[in-house]
């Protein structure tokens, strides 16, 4: 057993943080706002100076322009990136599609994206849930008609985060009736511009726009962009949701240490009776327990983490770690505007709010956590279903 | 980054697993199938107390990952036993800390498992502070006070004890069976381990102090942190054995013609203490692989004891609601893993004495 970094990660997460040092996150504009997972907010210009340094691709296979470097040094680039607060927001999305595009792309997709993710310059939507196939994804109704060497897409898919300053997006289409409901479907790579796509905004509770809706009237893609056979699109999702709930909440642990720090900055600094905040016995036991929870919840991602190098699919840690890192996130924020009292609510744009209004933000977003990527309801039956092999209810 | 144990790891847990299966049934009546002493003299055979000790003076040169693997078997069974006080913690202190002529007549008896030391460390304010010590006593003097909640103290041959002397906090290793040493049972829910140790003019000599006079928490500070992590070890291997039950139950126990585990209340019940297990463990294994290698951890330490202790008692806590009315019987075996859990978090700091540790490690003024 081993649980340190070696030496070549240490240094790699140096010259990360030299990186952030050079390129202080506060500097890249902000094109939209941060989901909250601890991604941080979406920034091109951001992603694109991370391509430039060549972290986009770094452990992709050569003939792919990677370099071929170990999973465990990505891990150590979002943990950077996260504790600084980076506004990486796009980066899980790409990498993960690029992870898929190498494994089971076209020639066309991995000679044209490839390339351009490794720049930073294409980011992806996921177009997976419905108006009526949220947790029951496997009724979702948009369908593809092939059509020679064409398929016409037509549909209304939902919540898809970023999807209006992203490029493109990852369409999930019925091809075929099958009798089993989880067989027939396929995935296209569908470009933002395509004709017959109308993209809206889903303003939020936060009063910001980070979700938009997708409506697919005859959007008609060439067969180059299947991503992964037709009619295997779930089987390939759903190795991809393992991972992709991995992947989502990774970075949620270093995220939430850095709003952990910011309130101990603040607890040192505001009084409270005639002492520092710090001071507060409930305060105090409450964020060190909370600094307690998130070690743990770390040290059990690079469990997954671990789990995930060594070939494993660890489909139920996944959807575990998931259900602690959102479950702490929301544990976190909602003691936060405890602990900020009477200035807690107040917005960034007030010039009273409190840590910038960073956390009050925070446990807007933190509402969402539970439910996207997979509720935690859902990921608990999957727990309980394929982890522990309890019955299924049907 | 490795979360595999070695090979050697791998069959010491195996060989564990068999022996404890064999001595520690399941349906074993309240207290266990033998006292505590008994199946000592078979896990001396198979080198367990000798694990973290020198071959020179009889161990088997163990690391602390390798005892808290050994630990987390022991909780999995329900082990009664003087193992991490005496064969962690107080094997430690007289490792680093004995002088010479002590250590080599006292330690390879320890590896040995012919003898045991129990830690005489808590007092009226339950405080696991130098504050709280007012036991006097002096090296060429005298032990005068009174301890509380020492574990085994009626099995141990020797105890470890601090005490305040003009220096500042000492520790002494002296025999229990030495004059003016008297033991009184501490009635508990959790087994009635705990004894209240009192010395009446106890003789202690200067080579019975670990340590120098007025360092006793240089000596004893590291060896509470091994004890910490013992008992996560410990915590997690009760907790799991818990899952294990509990996921078991919930397939077979039929109600309204299914399976209670097709419910989701009961599902999702489930999953949560496979999160309770899964996520302490790591914490824990790399808080001691940290210890192992010398590097600075006492935050480390401090959050594996305290979201351990947390954890696994809101895994005990829960099984109670999904066994239902079994699991309050005294037959069932639940509530013996609950009350290990709920001893061993309270022990080599609470969670308030953890969380301090903490506090400060995070940089709260």
């Amino acid at each position: 057993m081993d649980f340190g970094f070696s030496v070549a990660e240490e240094a790699f997460a140096e010259k990360v943080r030299a990186f952030l040092r050079r390129h202080p996150p506060a500097s890249f504009p902000r094109d939209g706002m941060d989901a909250g997972y601890g991604s941080g907010a979406a920034s091109r210009a951001f992603m694109r100076a991370l391509g430039a340094e060549g972290w986009l691709s770094m452990t992709w296979p050569r003939r792919f322009g990677g370099e071929e470097r170990p999973m465990m040094e990505k891990l150590v680039l979002l943990e950077e990136l996260a504790l600084a607060g980076a506004p990486f927001g796009p980066l899980s999305g790409a990498d993960q599609t690029a992870e898929a595009i190498i494994r089971v792309g076209t020639p066309y997709l991995q000679s044209e994206l490839l390339p351009r993710i490794a720049r930073g310059d294409a980011t992806f939507w996921q177009g997976f849930s419905e108006p009526g196939a949220g947790s029951d994804l496997l009724s979702l109704t948009t369908e593809a008609r092939r059509d020679g060497d064409y398929y016409v897409i037509n549909g209304h898919k939902i919540w898809s985060s970023h999807a209006g300053i992203a490029d493109f997006g990852l369409v999930l289409a019925r091809t075929s009736r099958e009798a089993r409901r989880s067989h027939g479907l396929t995935m296209f790579v569908v470009a933002n511009q395509t004709s017959g796509m109308e993209i809206r905004p889903i303003r939020s509770l936060t009063g910001e726009v980070y979700h938009y809706e997708v409506f697919l009237d005859d959007v008609r893609v060439p067969r180059d962009v299947l991503l992964g056979p037709e009619g295997e699109g779930f089987a390939a999702l759903l190795g991809g949701l393992d991972t992709d709930r991995f992947w989502g909440r990774f970075y949620k642990a270093p995220a939430l240490k850095r709003l952990l720090l910011r309130l101990v900055q603040h607890a040192n600094t505001v009084t409270r009776d005639g002492q520092p905040l710090a001071r507060d016995a409930a305060v105090r036991r409450g964020l060190a327990g909370l600094a307690a929870e998130i070690e743990a919840l770390r040290a059990m991602f690079y469990r997954v983490g671990w789990l995930i190098q060594n070939g494993e699919r660890a489909g139920h840690e996944s959807a575990l770690a998931k259900v602690m890192a959102d479950e702490l996130g929301q544990k976190l924020t909602a003691f936060a505007m405890d602990a900020l009292g009477a200035f807690g609510p107040l917005a960034e744009a007030s010039q009273w709010a409190p840590l910038g209004g960073e956390m009050a933000h925070a446990y807007l977003t933190s509402l969402g956590h539970t439910i996207a990527g997979g509720t935690s309801e859902i990921l608990r039956t999957t727990v309980a279903t394929r982890g522990l092999g309890l019955p299924t209810q049907r | 980054m490795d979360f595999r144990p070695s090979e050697a790891q791998q069959l010491l847990v195996a060989a564990a697993r068999d022996f404890l299966a064999r001595h520690c049934p399941i349906d074993a009546p309240p207290g266990g199938p033998a006292a505590p002493k008994d199946l000592w003299t078979e896990m001396a055979l198979l080198g367990w107390p000798g694990l973290l000790v020198p071959g020179d003076l009889g161990g088997s040169d163990g690391t602390l990952l390798d005892v808290m693997l050994l630990v987390e078997e022991m909780g999995r069974f329900d082990l009664e036993s003087p193992y991490i006080a005496s064969a962690v913690a107080a094997t430690s202190m007289l490792l680093a800390s004995a002088v010479p002529a002590r250590r080599r007549a006292v330690v390879p008896e320890m590896a040995l498992g012919r003898r045991t030391a129990a830690l005489a460390l808590l007092e009226e304010s339950g405080e696991l502070t130098p504050q709280a010590i007012s036991t006097r006593g002096e090296p060429g003097g005298r032990l005068q006070g009174r301890k509380l909640c020492v574990r085994d103290a009626d099995i141990a041959h020797d105890l470890i004890v601090t005490a305040r002397g003009e220096s500042g906090v000492s520790v002494f290793h002296v025999q229990r069976a030495r004059a003016g040493i008297t033991c009184e049972a501490m009635p508990s829910i959790d087994g009635n381990r705990l004894f209240a140790v009192t010395f009446d003019g106890v003789d202690v000599a200067p080579a019975d102090m670990l340590g120098d006079a007025g360092a006793g928490w240089d000596v004893l500070r590291p060896a509470l942190a091994l004890g910490a992590l013992a008992r996560c070890a410990e915590m997690i291997g009760a907790a799991a054995r818990i899952l294990d039950l509990a996921v078991e139950h919930a397939k077979t126990r039929v109600q309204s013609g299914r399976p209670i585990g097709s419910f989701q209340a009961i599902q999702h019940a489930c999953a949560d203490l496979l999160r309770g297990v899964e996520s302490a463990r790591p914490l824990a294994l790399s808080a001691a692989w940290r210890v192992e290698r010398g590097q600075p951890s006492d935050a480390e330490v401090a959050m594996a004891k305290s979201y351990t202790g947390d954890a696994c008692l809101s895994v005990a806590r829960k099984a109670h609601q999904i066994f239902g009315a079994i699991g309050y019987c005294e037959e069932h075996p639940l509530h013996r893993f609950h009350k290990r859990i709920l001893a061993a978090r309270l022990e080599y700091g609470d969670a308030v004495h953890h969380a301090e540790t903490i506090a400060r490690a995070i940089g709260l003024v």
